[in-house]
């Protein structure tokens, strides 16, 4: 049980400062991400909930209980680190004791927990190996086992999955996301992969330079950015983002292209985004823009064509299956789907995804 | 709102304890550091600007002593005579060590292990005993080398003449420190990662070749580190020649080191005051010839 | 390490191999002849020290003879200087590594106040010529009362810089920030953490830096030479090296010289053994860096 509130939170190391001011609660059970590039702070924002680093101003709050004096352990969270951090010269079963250990629990206590983890976790044949003779996934659960024996109130993970290789990663976030039904507890988790963000969160907040950019399920991220730094940073491949300009019903490309929109839009128009998967291609006349194909990619399941457009940025298509008769070289129109177009302002700002 | 945010809150407990911790940590070093460097520097330079004389008895001089140490033949003699035995003796004990750690390291020879350890057991030898037996071994009356030279009815080397008095101490030094230099070299070696090595060796000349254009570089911030060393303990030089006065004493005299110069005025001569001043000049002498070598470096890398 | 390919043991490369070999027997006996010069010499009567040739045995196997001397001398003071060498070196080393553990760890692990300005310190206090030190530190111990006691070598030993250095480096190397962190986490103190986590991490380092203090002690001269006045208190160094000027003066007349390399020959011999001994520890503490899991 754990609500966790941050209010007007800031960090600074002296005249830089690292976190802005965020503000930002999360909810009893939720599985919250924090996401962003490297230097967004989102590491810094979970250090400082963990109690590891101090706010320059600004409350953390546990279940309305005001623990921004309190330190790491009496906060109750446990954390799982990017390197899992484990004490190379203690075998498995003293790694995840010592916390215990060091909370005075009765050895018998003590002992009953490490195991009951350690045969969620299919630890028992390891628990008396030290970590070098473990293998990459084997350190990532025993890390993970670490942090659950202590039964905190919520759990903290800083890019636990970044030092596995690809295949393991998949397996390992799917027992990660099992952990979290399972265990009905707070999760709070910093990664800069945003297809981790996708698939594991409840709620992702997406981070740059220090600032909150977006709170929101990835689902509401991914349909209605909040501005072009999330709409380019959620989603794979990456949303197209074209230079343009309003008037009225009536979007210009720099191009010369032009799409007719049903209302008419705001003015301040600079950018226009769209997905890939919200463009599709058609022949050079019935196309909203003109471009030649440079590369295709198959996927299988999908195939990309990347179209070099006329004074514009490469576009992405996708197309679902693998669609024959498309060539490189080969000029094509490019037709958007009206109703899924995002329009940014000057700054950055999202106009209005609903036209 | 927004005014809580401007009245501080006191830092947490842990972060309280994080920025005093250090300090405990340190506090044993630093205790005996000052107890025994500092105030006992503190103490030498403010002997250094006083004199001592039977009439007078002791008065503020300033910096008389100084002037009297830049001044004095004695010093430079020393400093002088040190500088050559470091040109006689550095570069063969560092060349010889960097040779043997890349022999070690490139692991193409038999007994690896044997010859790393025995090659460092001299370092575990105090200089006093290694001086010891090194001149029993240079006796120019019954001395091993003597007695080869006279079954083989060679000329009897003289190791204590006044052109081989330097090398006879630069050899014991060699001896006592190669293997020491040899280890730090080694280590350095072994921590370069071994990728490159199967893809660069083919056979013997290529592995030479890699040992020298590859591995030799990239531990070139550790020999400078040996050379600035090297340098510092050559200009202290004092146990060597101190305990061989009795074996040449018409060749190692009082200034024989400015080490040994400022023993013999503080505990022979009396002359206190004089020797913290030499002491401390000394000091500059081995900042500025190790910052130049410093210089010359940077420049170099230029 | 060695991965030579198996495919380089060509005629050359086997060639190569048995001349550097040959190279590097060649150094060793250059580093074994005083070391068997002291033991052929220990063997000997001091008559046939100068008659028979140095670098080989004699027919009269004369080390008993010469050990019962070497201990039995002056009541015994040759066994009292070497118990003195034993303690000073094992507490100085002891106490140097200790502190230096400490204040590497400090250095590597914590920004605080005064961390630049305090390591250049240590740092520049290696250029300080020993007389330097030696002549005030003589002069401040006689006005507390401490010379002539065995404070008078200890407490100065324990100040030693190139172990800070040493376990600076060391501790970066070995230990993450992260695990420090997962200390905190599982709420350990800053103390805790060091003692309970980091100390056994540590042991290869400080394995290393308490031999390399352990040889500077067991080595040291000067400080001794000026500190100390009663032959009680001297380290077998200051001992040895006050028979020698004797023996080789000649003014003693009764000090044979058969003594002196007998004492000679059993200083360095525990060393030497107990370096033996504990070189797979601390070669392990200069190669590997820890265990980073």
């Amino acid at each position: 049980m754990a609500v966790i509130t941050l209010k007007d939170v800031k960090k600074s190391f002296g005249a830089m400062s690292i976190i802005a001011n965020v503000n930002l609660t999360i909810q009893d059970r939720e599985f919250v991400i924090f996401v962003g590039p490297s230097g967004s702070g989102k590491s810094t924002l979970l250090r400082l909930v963990a109690g590891l680093e101090d706010t320059t101003s600004g409350q953390i709050l546990i279940d309305g209980e005001d623990v921004t004096n309190l330190g790491p352990a009496e906060r109750q969270l446990s954390m799982v680190f990017q390197s899992y951090a484990l004490y190379p010269t203690k075998t498995v079963r003293q790694n995840m004791s010592f916390g215990l250990e060091v909370a005075r629990l009765p050895k018998a206590e003590i002992t009953r927990r490490v195991d009951r983890v350690a045969a969620i976790l299919k630890l028992e044949d390891y628990m008396d190996r030290k970590p070098v003779a473990l293998s990459g996934g084997q350190r990532q659960r025993v890390a993970i086992g670490r942090a659950i024996v202590r039964e905190p109130v919520a759990f903290l993970f800083d890019e636990p999955l970044s030092n596995l290789d690809a295949a393991l990663r998949v397996e390992m976030r799917i027992e990660i996301a099992k952990l979290h039904q399972r265990l009905g507890a707070t999760m709070i988790y910093v990664t800069h992969d945003q297809v981790e963000a996708m698939t594991l969160a409840d709620k992702i907040v997406v981070l740059d330079k220090g600032d909150i950019q977006q709170i929101g399920t990835p689902i509401e991220l991914y349909e209605h950015p909040a501005n072009l730094f999330v709409a380019q940073f959620i989603g794979s491949p990456k949303m197209n983002v074209l230079v343009a300009r309003a008037d009225g019903a009536t979007i210009t490309f720099k191009s010369g292209g032009r799409l007719a929109l049903s209302a008419a839009t705001p003015t301040n128009v600079a950018k226009l985004g769209v997905r890939p998967e919200d463009i599709s291609l058609v022949r050079e006349e019935q196309g909203h823009l003109v471009g030649t194909v440079e590369v295709v990619e198959r996927l299988g399941s999908d195939t990309f064509a990347y179209v070099a457009v006329d004074q514009l940025d490469a576009v992405t298509v996708r197309i679902v299956g693998n669609v024959a008769g498309i060539t490189a070289g080969q000029k094509v129109g490019l037709s958007l789907d009206l109703n899924r177009l995002h329009l940014f302002a000057d700054d950055g700002k999202t106009i209005s995804t609903t036209i | 709102m927004s005014d809580s945010e401007t009245h501080k809150r006191p830092p947490s407990r842990v972060v309280i304890s994080r920025r005093i911790a250090p300090y405990f940590f340190l506090a044993p070093f630093i205790l005996f550091f000052v107890a025994f460097l500092i105030i006992p520097l503190i103490y030498a330079f403010d002997l250094s600007v006083y004199k001592t004389t039977l009439v007078g008895g002791t008065r503020f001089v300033g910096f008389d002593n100084y002037a009297k140490a830049f001044a004095d033949p004695n010093f430079w003699d020393g400093v002088l005579t040190l500088l050559k035995f470091g040109v006689m003796q550095m570069p063969v004990m560092l060349i010889l060590a960097l040779m043997f750690a890349l022999i070690l390291d490139s692991g193409v020879v038999y007994a690896k292990s044997f010859f790393r350890i025995s090659f460092f057991i001299p370092y575990a030898v105090p200089a006093v005993i290694a001086t010891l037996m090194w001149g029993y071994l240079y006796g120019p009356a019954y001395g091993p080398m003597t007695q080869i030279a006279d079954a083989l009815s060679l000329p009897r080397p003289d190791f204590f003449a006044a052109n081989s008095i330097l090398p006879s101490i630069a050899n014991i030094a060699v001896w006592e420190y190669m293997g020491y230099n040899m280890i730090i070299y080694f280590a350095a070696l072994q921590a370069i990662p071994t990728d490159l090595e199967e893809a660069s060796l083919m056979d013997g000349a290529s592995a030479f070749a890699y040992a020298v254009k590859i591995k030799l570089p990239m531990i070139v911030p550790t020999i400078i580190v040996t050379i600035i060393f090297s340098i510092i303990g050559t200009l202290q030089l004092f146990a060597e020649p101190y305990l061989m006065i009795n074996l040449a004493r018409n060749l190692i005299n009082s200034h024989f080191t400015p080490n040994l110069y400022a023993y013999t005025l503080a505990f022979t001569a009396q002359q206190i005051n004089y020797s913290a001043a030499i002491s401390f000049v000394l000091g500059g002498v081995v900042a500025v010839v190790s910052y130049g070598f410093m210089l010359l470096v940077n420049r170099g890398n230029r | 390490m060695a991965i030579a390919g198996k495919s380089q043991l060509s005629g050359k490369f086997r060639r190569n191999r048995m001349l550097l070999t040959a190279v590097l027997a060649v150094y060793f006996i250059y580093t074994f002849i005083p070391i068997f010069y002291v033991i052929t010499a220990a063997t000997k009567t001091n008559q046939d020290l100068f008659n028979t040739f140095g670098l080989w045995f004699s027919d009269d196997f004369h080390l008993w003879q010469n050990l019962s001397e070497l201990f039995t001398i002056q009541d015994g003071i040759f066994l009292r200087w070497l118990g003195n060498t034993f303690y000073y070196a094992t507490v100085s080393a002891l106490g140097a590594a200790i502190f230096a553990t400490l204040a590497g760890y400090a250095f590597a692990k914590y920004d605080f106040t005064g961390k630049k300005f305090l390591f250049a310190l240590v740092l520049g206090a290696v250029m300080i010529p020993q007389t330097a030190l030696v002549i005030p530190i003589f002069l401040l111990l006689s006005e507390v009362g401490l010379l002539n006691t065995a404070w008078a070598v200890i407490l100065p030993s324990l100040v030693f810089p190139p172990g800070v250095f040493l376990m600076r480096a060391y501790v970066d190397e070995a230990i993450s920030n992260e695990i420090i962190d997962a200390g905190r986490m599982d709420g350990a103190g800053e103390f805790h953490i060091f003692s309970r986590l980091a100390f056994r991490m540590l042991m290869p380092g400080f394995t290393t830096v308490l031999i390399l203090a352990f040889v500077a002690n067991w080595n040291n001269y000067f400080l001794p030479l000026v500190v100390l006045n009663s032959p009680e208190y001297f380290p077998v160094t200051v001992g040895l090296a006050n028979w020698y000027a004797t023996a080789v003066g000649g003014t003693g007349g009764v000090l044979l010289y058969t003594v002196v390399m007998t004492g000679a020959l059993v200083s360095i011999l525990p060393v030497i053994v107990a370096f033996l001994i504990m070189q797979r520890f601390w070669q392990g503490g200069l190669g590997a860096g820890g265990v980073k899991a």
